[in-house]
């Protein structure tokens, strides 16, 4: 059963991240990397790890995607507008594609290698209580490092936004 | 009969309950709304249709169903039609986690009134609100139309800015309740409901649900007087019912996670637990109705200020003080 | 029967994708949502590591990098609509200003 779960999310979440990637329109991309993001939380779940599935909702379809959007309909990036301006070829294409399909055969050869990796993954499930036990007793101090890291973040984007508004003034009055 | 065949029937027997409880509600609050605040602006209300007007919610439904259906010319028209379902079902899906009673003995076995009781039942409530966000949204951008633009992206910023409010007021309660469960959030109610423990959490969250609902006074997404309908105004017909009910259900969700997370639940005495917790409901409903007889709109900027640089210090200096107290207390 | 193989390939090929978007999309949004995409693989990659070794570590990390993430994306944002207001445009073949 679980077996069948994870090749449905697993088919999902590629084929939504590859319409997202190949999508003209902007919006559209966002709305199938919500749905991989989806089917990720959905395996993350199925891997007994229940909290972080939470959040993969809640902060990245829920909060990153939405800025995303929020910032695509404030520019009213039209898809007209990328449309006019054709990406690279199919020649130009090429070796990026190659590079991608390198890696892709790398990594998994690698991972044959690995004699561990064939093993059926063991029952395992993190509580929320175990969850917040461990962050809070032996990564207290990363705690700490990544909050400041999210204020200088916020203070960071406020002040760019605002030194910008500032420029553009005298520029208008031109 | 097998054990699992049993467990099964039970949960469908509690969606579909559920759901029909859930949009006959709907329905019924609509007329409601239009009663109540048709009595505080000293007129009867609707009053034609059957016994004074109960059967207008039937009417409303047959009329819309029957209107044209409007697609506006160069909409995206898959987003345009997905919006309006995405808008309903996100606010349908989050009363899978909300306990509307004790739990039952029911043939033999205990059946707990909820239809999944989730360990992480309150992430589950904030994961579905933010993704509320996306009906409005993709509807306004997709109706091509600068109006419905304007109330998208006013409704996109302030649901975001009154989510982050909401989740940092229902950090004290699973402080509270040492728990992410909503049943065992109710339970930790027993003797006190959390709006008496901590009473700031409480407003809090109570001002931004009403934020959340995009009701007066937080609906500038859909302010008539500016924005014609704000970000549903190219909908007609069944879609623009789609909305209009997803916006009743998101109404009585945020009564009942009101009364599941302050006003204690099915806790109550005398009563059955689901009398109480319909009880508390109806009145948390009806203090929004009341609310919205009584407040004028507020205009943008005052919207974001308070937001930002009083809801959200204030329920962070909660947390802290409610932290703080706990560990006090604790010796 | 699945093995942390299947979610090591799967991680693999959503990194992948999200590598291809990179390298050939101009709309410097969908790049930044590449990113995030990329991001997210590993993040499968953390998690299914974690259960395949029984230790909460694997989680602790997505959490931060989903805070990182989400740093990122408020900063990188508001360089764009920085970038917008001065040029009109996102496109990433109009960052060229020290090219002057």
């Amino acid at each position: 059963m679980a077996t069948w779960i994870f090749y449905i999310l697993g088919a999902v979440a590629v084929v939504a991240t590859a319409m997202a990637v190949t999508r003209r329109n902007p919006v559209h991309s966002v709305i199938y990397l919500v749905n991989s993001f989806f089917a990720l939380a959905m395996i993350f779940y199925l891997l007994g790890a229940p909290l972080v599935a939470a959040w993969e909702v809640i902060i990245y379809a829920g909060a990153i995607m939405v800025l995303f959007l929020f910032i695509i309909m404030m520019l009213e990036l039209s898809p007209g507008e990328e449309a006019d301006r054709q990406g690279p070829g199919a020649l130009q294409w090429l070796p990026v594609l190659l590079l991608g399909a390198a890696l892709l055969t790398c990594t998994l050869l690698l991972l044959q290698l690995d004699p561990a990796a064939g093993q059926a993954v063991p029952n395992w499930y993190a509580s929320p209580r175990d969850f917040g036990y461990v962050l809070f007793h032996e990564y207290a101090l990363a705690v700490e490092i990544v909050s400041f890291q999210l204020l200088f973040a916020a203070v960071g984007a406020f002040y760019v936004g605002r030194a910008a508004s500032r420029e553009k003034q005298p520029g208008g009055q031109q | 009969m097998p054990e699992w065949l049993i467990i099964g029937l039970l949960i469908v027997a509690k969606l579909g309950l559920i759901f029909m409880v859930l949009l006959t509600l709907a329905a019924y609050l609509v007329l409601a709304e239009r009663k109540i605040l048709g009595r505080m602006q000293l007129r009867p209300g609707p009053n034609r249709v059957g016994p004074f007007g109960l059967m207008q919610p039937l009417a409303d439904v047959i009329k819309l169903l029957t209107k044209e259906d409007f697609i506006p010319a160069r909409a995206d028209k898959w987003l345009f039609i997905l919006a309006p379902g995405l808008a309903a079902v996100t606010a349908l899906l989050t009363f899978a986690v909300v306990p509307f009673g004790p739990p039952l003995t029911l043939f033999g076995h205990q059946v707990p009134l909820v239809v999944c009781d989730l360990n992480i039942g309150v992430l589950f409530f904030l994961g579905l609100s933010s993704l509320a966000v996306y009906g409005m949204t993709l509807g306004g951008w997709a109706s091509n139309s600068k109006y419905s633009l304007m109330g998208a992206i006013r409704g996109l910023s302030q649901l975001i800015s009154y989510e982050l409010s909401m989740g940092l007021a229902l950090v004290p309660v699973v402080m509270l309740a040492r728990s992410f469960s909503l049943t065992d959030i109710v339970m930790a109610q027993a003797d006190v409901p959390f709006a008496l423990v901590n009473p700031l959490a409480f407003l809090i969250f109570l001002i931004s649900a009403v934020a959340e609902s995009k009701r007066i006074p937080f609906d500038l997404p859909e302010a008539e007087n500016e924005l014609v309908g704000g970000f549903h105004t190219e909908y007609s017909g069944m879609r623009f019912g789609l909305f209009f009910v997803g916006e009743y259900i998101n109404l009585i969700i945020l009564g009942s996670m009101l009364t599941v997370f302050f006003l204690g639940g099915w806790m109550g005495p005398f009563l059955p637990g689901v009398v109480w917790f319909s009880i508390k409901v109806l009145f948390v409903c009806f203090f929004f109705i009341w609310v919205r007889g009584t407040m004028p709109r507020l205009r943008y900027d005052q919207l974001m200020h308070f937001g930002w640089k009083i809801l959200l210090p204030l329920s962070l200096l909660n947390v802290l003080l409610t932290g703080a107290l706990l560990l006090w207390r604790q010796g | 029967m699945i093995s942390v193989y299947h979610y090591l390939i799967l991680s693999a090929i959503i990194f992948s994708i999200g590598t291809f978007g990179v390298l050939t999309r101009k709309n410097a949004i969908v790049i930044f949502m590449c990113i995030e995409l990329m991001l997210n693989s590993v993040n499968l990659t953390f998690i299914a590591l974690s259960r395949h070794l029984q230790n909460m570590d694997g989680q602790i990390f997505v959490f931060f990098v989903m805070a990182v993430a989400a740093a990122e994306a408020a900063v990188g944002l508001a360089l764009m609509i920085a970038f917008y207001r001065n040029r009109e445009s996102i496109d990433t073949d109009d960052f060229n200003m020290l090219k002057w």
